[in-house]
């Protein structure tokens, strides 16, 4: 089953990164989760993204890693749990994982305690990540959700 | 509320005549910044995106960046020697402030997806001063709220976000789609107002010393771009900023060159001749290529020339009128609800001269390889191949009628400088081939057929009465495109018929300095103003003639027609001497760097 969530986790990351990217050429979000994990390394543009989409990737299989252990735990696996997990993954995301953690790791995010520095900082992302469009939370959603399906089913299919 | 920023420059109708803008870019985008201080144009994120300010083409709705003192002024303005960074200086009666404007250039480490940047420093006294940033995002017709992200002024629209950043410029004030600020410039302070823009990403928000010293490089690097030029002539300060405005006007990511920075500046005040050149035009390939080989720049040369070859790929061996900066083929125009430059509606975004056929394209795009090959030596061996597909269309294409170089929207005609540049073509594809360039193996047909051509030229397109060819095959009016036949050497330049067609254009469409383009209809109401660059092909075709003496004096006064950054527009009225139509405009920057070049090699 391992074997399953991890090449789910690396197909659903691609689902997961299109889904993305096609929210924002539609104008629903300015997300860019590349851009933001590549910018905690690099201040270099195109190093930023090379290092982001590097680290997305890996994050990807990551967390395919976290859901396989949610189902052996459960005993059990499947589209239908997946997408449960992926939504919850989401709501995580956007309340506290990239709206709390990451601005505190991030060198460069800001934080309402920021003042003038020396550094340049990126807009922080705000709650439900809603600084960065009101439709983004929708579009997060539906990516983990999709992320969260493909890894259960390829994870049950491996079983 | 912030209330907006009181002048102390006239705004008739609140609109700024079109002369009081200056130009300032990065390779991606343009503003125009007017001489009291308003920002009235800008795109974003690239110069053919919406615009967050056109209060130039609706002081109501379009939206602006305003900084200027609260009290009444005088202002003078300059380029930075040899940048594209502007100095406005504002002089009252209680001191003096000088206000650098730059859309900065990257320098390493993490900067905003695009930087404007206006620095306020006080030389003398105090002086009130005030600031309002409106963004109206896509063409005016979204007004957004800023609100605070991380402590600063954002406002977002979709895929597009600002944020307002300001350092010793007052206490930001906030009302809805507008911030803004009072301050005081006293002896020794320095004011920083920054606007960090962000396309499908999260805003980046700099600290004040990385913009002071993006700032200063980017001064730096306009300088060392400048210092690279090489033409040393008579005109070197006009030559200098021409080729500074035209590099404005390179769209950096794919090497095209865009006509001009703005859509829909009128050609006729009030009327509906309002066009969006924020489009590359292949037709104006020869003009760039060889002023851009002259002025050194050979990097961009071969970059605008791979563009052309790349965008034109879709319509092979066709190729369409204009093209997206990006290289797209999809132009469709539309009308926007803006009301226009001083009422001058409609105003459109996209083309439709798109979908025109206009034959004098495939001359220019012809000569353009030539001026390349002999540069470089040759041409890549697939160009070779595809410019020999393109000649061969030209056999096929030359008997039909075009809209012409000037697009008209009426009834296509026989326009006789596009057959010229259809010989032109089929000439230079024969020396290109016998250089061994291009492939070879249709020379003969494209002798041929490059004789036949000129016989329907010399025959149906010479008026013996008149002294000179014809606008059109059966017309008995001049144009001053006839003037490009002396420049794309139709013929010898100081053949009889050439000799004669330069001076009939100077009697018939010549007001003084001034040549209009055409006295016919072109389908469209109204009447437009002298094209600027129909002067400066004057002062060209007369240099390449043997008559340098008149084309230097003509070129002294062309010099002095400039605004008083040294910009030009399209189009100037002959009795006012206002700027009419987009700006700054390539060609006319195109032709005056020809035009001085000529001189100085003809002398």
């Amino acid at each position: 089953m391992i074997w399953g969530a991890l090449v789910g986790g690396l197909l659903g990351t691609v689902v997961l990164t299109t889904m993305m990217r096609a929210a924002s050429e539609l104008g629903w979000t300015r997300m860019d989760l590349p851009f933001l994990l590549g910018t905690a390394v690099s201040e270099d543009r195109v190093r930023a993204k090379l290092v982001g989409y590097t680290l997305h990737f890996v994050f990807g299989l990551v967390f395919a890693l976290g859901y396989w252990v949610i189902f052996a735990t459960l005993d059990q696996s499947g589209a239908a749990i997946g997408a449960v997990l992926g939504l919850v993954h989401a709501v995580f995301a956007g309340t506290a994982l990239v709206n709390i953690v990451l601005p505190a790791v991030h060198p460069r995010m800001g934080t309402g305690f920021d003042a003038a520095g020396s550094s340049p900082l990126l807009e922080p992302p705000g709650f439900m990540l809603a600084n960065y469009g009101r439709r983004t939370m929708v579009a997060m959603i539906a990516a983990h959700v999709a992320y969260g399906a493909i890894v259960g089913e390829l994870a049950a299919r491996a079983a | 509320m912030v209330a907006p920023v009181v002048t102390g420059r006239a705004r008739p109708d609140r609109y700024l005549p079109i002369r009081e803008y200056a130009a300032i870019g990065d390779g991606r985008t343009v503003a125009l910044v007017g001489s009291d201080g308003s920002i009235d144009w800008l795109c974003l994120p690239d110069l053919d995106s919406a615009s967050v300010f056109a209060g130039i083409l609706d002081a109501d709705r379009g939206g602006r960046f305003t900084l200027a003192p609260s009290i009444p002024y005088e202002s003078e303005r300059r380029y930075l020697p040899e940048t594209n960074v502007l100095e406005t200086t504002f002089i009252t009666d209680t001191g003096t402030v000088r206000v650098t404007d730059a859309m900065t250039l990257p320098q390493g480490g993490l900067t905003p997806y695009r930087e404007l940047v206006r620095r306020v420093e006080c030389a003398a006294g105090e002086v009130p001063m005030r600031w309002s940033v409106e963004p109206r995002f896509a063409y005016g017709s979204k007004r957004r709220p800023f609100t605070r992200h991380g402590g600063v002024p954002v406002a977002a629209d979709g895929r597009d976000a600002l944020a307002v950043l300001a350092w010793d410029a007052g206490e930001v004030e906030y009302a809805g789609g507008s911030v803004g600020g009072r301050f005081t410039c006293d002896h020794g302070r320095r004011s920083l107002l920054v606007m960090s823009a962000a396309h499908q990403e999260p805003l980046v928000l700099p600290p004040r010393a990385e913009v002071e010293s993006r700032l200063q490089g980017t001064i730096a690097d306009w300088r060392a771009w400048a210092a690279g030029r090489t033409y040393d002539g008579r005109w070197r300060d006009a030559v200098l900023r021409s080729a500074l405005a035209l590099k404005l006007l390179v769209f950096a990511p794919s090497g095209a060159i865009a006509a001009a920075a703005t859509t829909s500046l009128p050609e006729d005040i009030g009327g509906p001749r309002n066009w969006d050149y924020r489009f590359s035009w292949p037709r104006d390939a020869a003009f760039t290529l060889q002023a851009l080989l002259a002025l050194g720049c050979d990097r961009e040369a071969r970059a605008f020339f791979s563009w052309l070859l790349h965008a034109s790929q879709l319509t092979h061996p066709r190729l369409q009128v204009l093209y997206r900066l990006n290289g797209r083929a999809d132009v469709d125009e539309r009308e926007l609800s803006l009301s226009g430059y001083r009422g001058s509606s409609p105003v459109r975004v996209g083309n439709g001269a798109g979908g025109q056929v206009q034959l004098d394209v495939y001359g220019e795009v012809l000569a353009a390889a030539s001026l390349l090959a002999d540069f470089a030596g040759g041409l890549d061996r697939d160009h070779g191949r595809r410019l020999a597909e393109v000649a061969d269309l030209v056999c096929r294409l030359w008997r039909q009628p075009d809209a012409g170089i000037w697009e008209v929207r009426s009834q296509p005609m026989h326009f006789i400088q596009s057959k010229m540049m259809c010989a032109v073509a089929l000439d230079r594809a024969v020396a290109l081939a016998g250089s061994g360039y291009i492939p070879d193996r249709s020379v003969a047909e494209w002798q041929r057929e490059a004789a036949a051509i000129r016989s329907f030229v010399e025959t149906d397109g010479y008026s013996e009465q008149r002294g000179s060819y014809r606008r059109a095959a059966g017309a008995d009016e001049v144009d001053a495109s006839l003037l490009l036949a002396v420049l794309a050497r139709y013929d010898r330049p100081d053949a009889p018929r050439l000799l004669s067609t330069v001076d009939a254009v100077r009697r018939s469409l010549g007001e003084g300095l001034y040549v209009r383009r055409y006295l016919d209809g072109d389908g469209l109401p109204g009447d437009d103003g002298a094209f600027l660059a129909c002067s400066f092909w004057l002062v060209e075709a007369l240099a390449r003639q043997g008559r340098g003496d008149e084309a230097a004096r003509l070129m002294d006064e062309l010099v002095g027609l400039a605004n008083d950054v040294g910009l030009y527009a399209e189009e100037i009225d002959p009795l006012s001497g206002d700027f009419l139509g987009n700006f700054p405009q390539g060609l006319s920057h195109l032709a005056l760097i020809n035009a001085a070049v000529a001189i100085a090699e003809h002398a």
